[in-house]
């Protein structure tokens, strides 16, 4: 009985949580530094994990290995977007901006319709054998994986905007914008910075799910509630409670559809997403600062 | 005496509507000018003009003999300037060394010496400096404010009422501070509140009213000038 909760629910729960974390983390960090929020993330994901697809077409080589290129491209693709829809519309109401991610949420999604097609792929992979522990616990290689590289993001992150000179200045604009200007610190840099980190993060977010399931064009657009949600509840600007919320409601999404009461799942699987909706709804009405005070909205 | 800076005729304001309808200042390096006058003078928005935050319709702002009208903040802090807004002028979130870094952004070198400097002249902080900035009593988050805006070495320090908020003795301090600076060799340009506290200890003051100057001369003799004492200082 436990064992098959963890097995089958917790598990997955864990990965699904890594995996909004990685997204989250980009939605809450734009919001902090741009202070608009970036509906487009989901499809940036999806554009990560076709990315991953080519370098895999490409080189022939496992997704494990063209994981960085897909990261360092979308990151670029990242910044040309800034560059070309949101910098223009900077001055104007956020409202605008936000209004622009859809439309550049669609750009993306048919861009990779047009030149991947719309049939459902994969990244090739042959049978995984699970790794069992202590004769019980039976965990997929990919699963360990992706915890242990979204850990390894995740902590670099976290030093690099503690430690460095760059991240003291993404903390500072998104603490007070208008104090960074007058210190004189590279405003541009900063958001240069942001799309970077942002866009490398949904990338790997993208091809992690791309992995652990299958990849269709909508892969990431699917997700951009569950990832607001996320953000939200983690405290919107603290990238670590983003990573936090990313798990609770990775987590409480698979936990949902767990057999609590006898033969039933508790909610049939196709209801699960509503679970993040009631999430955010409730943190909104409960504590609308997130679990680490963050901006309201 | 050479001026560090000197500004003539402003005029400019938000949007479409001049605040400034012609002020003219400067300043030594040797001197702590204030600039003083009743609510809705354009005393602060005189100094974000001067710092380029305020666009400045006509007139001349110029630093060191360099005309840097209008000129963004970033490149007037490269050149010497630093402004201390008088809201939300510290990094919350950040430890006190943090804010004392994000000072030093826009310099590569000499940030552990500036730093040396920032705590002999506000030796407060050094105790508080792994404690965010959010944290602290309002006469500490100014100390950070002003540490902050030190950290570039800069030739004027540009504080907007730096009282605002303060008790006496915590306003005291500040001010004791602000002339340690001042003799360490900086000019300091300041608007304020507290005029009496200011004029005081300045060498000059501007009396700004309806956004052009009304007075001007030594801190001691304006304070002295009764119809000044009358008109805006409350007697």
């Amino acid at each position: 009985m436990l064992i098959d909760f963890i097995n089958n629910y917790l598990m997955n729960g864990i990965v699904l949580g890594c995996i909004y974390a990685l997204g989250a983390i980009g939605i809450t960090l734009l919001f902090g530094i741009l202070r608009f929020s970036h509906f487009a993330h989901g499809d940036m994901m999806t554009l990560g994990a076709y990315l991953g697809l080519a370098g895999v077409w490409i080189t022939g080589q496992p997704v494990w290995i063209v994981l960085p290129i897909a990261m360092a491209a979308t990151a670029g693709v990242a910044v040309g977007i800034d560059r070309a829809f949101y910098h223009p519309l900077r001055n104007a109401p956020t409202i605008v901006a936000v209004i622009a991610s859809f439309g550049v949420a669609l750009m993306i999604r048919s861009a990779i319709q047009v030149i991947f097609g719309v049939e459902i792929r994969s990244y090739a992979r042959g049978f995984e054998r699970p790794i069992l522990l202590f004769d019980a616990v039976r965990i997929l290689p990919r699963h360990v994986w992706i915890i242990g590289l979204t850990v390894v993001l995740v902590v670099g992150l976290q030093l690099f905007l503690k430690m460095t000179r760059l991240g003291k200045a993404m903390r500072a604009v998104s603490d007070n914008p208008s104090l960074a200007r007058v210190t004189g610190i590279n405003t541009r840099a900063v958001v240069i910075a942001t799309w970077l980190i942002g866009g490398a993060l949904a990338a790997a977010g993208g091809v992690f799910l791309g992995l652990d399931t299958q990849l269709d064009t909508n892969l990431g657009w699917n997700l951009v509630l569950p990832m607001f949600a996320a953000a939200v509840l983690g405290g919107i600007g603290q990238p670590v409670g983003a990573v936090l919320g990313g798990l609770v409601v990775g987590i409480a999404e698979e936990l949902a559809t767990y057999p609590f009461f006898g033969g039933q799942a508790l909610l049939s699987p196709a209801y699960k997403s509503a679970v993040a909706f009631a999430i955010l709804i409730l943190m909104l009405i409960i504590r609308p600062t997130g679990i680490l005070k963050g901006r309201v909205f | 005496m050479s001026l560090l800076l000197e500004a003539r005729e402003l005029v400019g304001g938000y949007g479409g509507t001049d605040i400034l309808n012609g002020v003219s200042l400067s300043l030594s390096r040797e001197e702590i000018v204030v600039i003083v006058g009743p609510n809705g003078a354009g005393k602060s928005t005189a100094m974000k003009a001067l710092f380029g935050l305020v666009t400045v319709r006509s007139g001349t702002v110029w630093l060191d003999g360099l005309d840097v009208t209008n000129a963004a903040p970033e490149t007037l802090v490269k050149r010497g300037m630093a402004y201390v807004p008088q809201e939300a002028n510290v990094f919350t979130t950040m430890t006190v060394e943090e804010n004392l870094d994000m000072g030093a952004y826009t310099r590569r070198s000499g940030i552990q010496a500036a730093k040396d400097r920032v705590y002999t002249l506000l030796p407060a902080l050094k105790a508080k400096r792994r404690q965010p900035a959010g944290e602290l009593s309002g006469g500490q988050r100014q100390m950070v404010a002003i540490g902050r805006a030190l950290m570039v070495d800069p030739k004027l320090l540009m504080l907007d009422e730096p009282s605002a908020g303060l008790s006496p003795k915590v306003l005291d301090e500040i001010l004791d501070a602000i002339l340690a600076i001042n003799r360490s060799g900086v000019g300091v340009l300041m608007v304020e509140q507290n005029a009496k506290a200011a004029l005081s200890m300045a060498h000059r003051g501007y009396v700004l009213q309806g956004g052009k100057n009304r007075f001007e001369g030594p801190g001691p003799a304006l304070l002295a000038n009764r119809e000044i004492a009358e008109l805006f200082l409350g007697g």
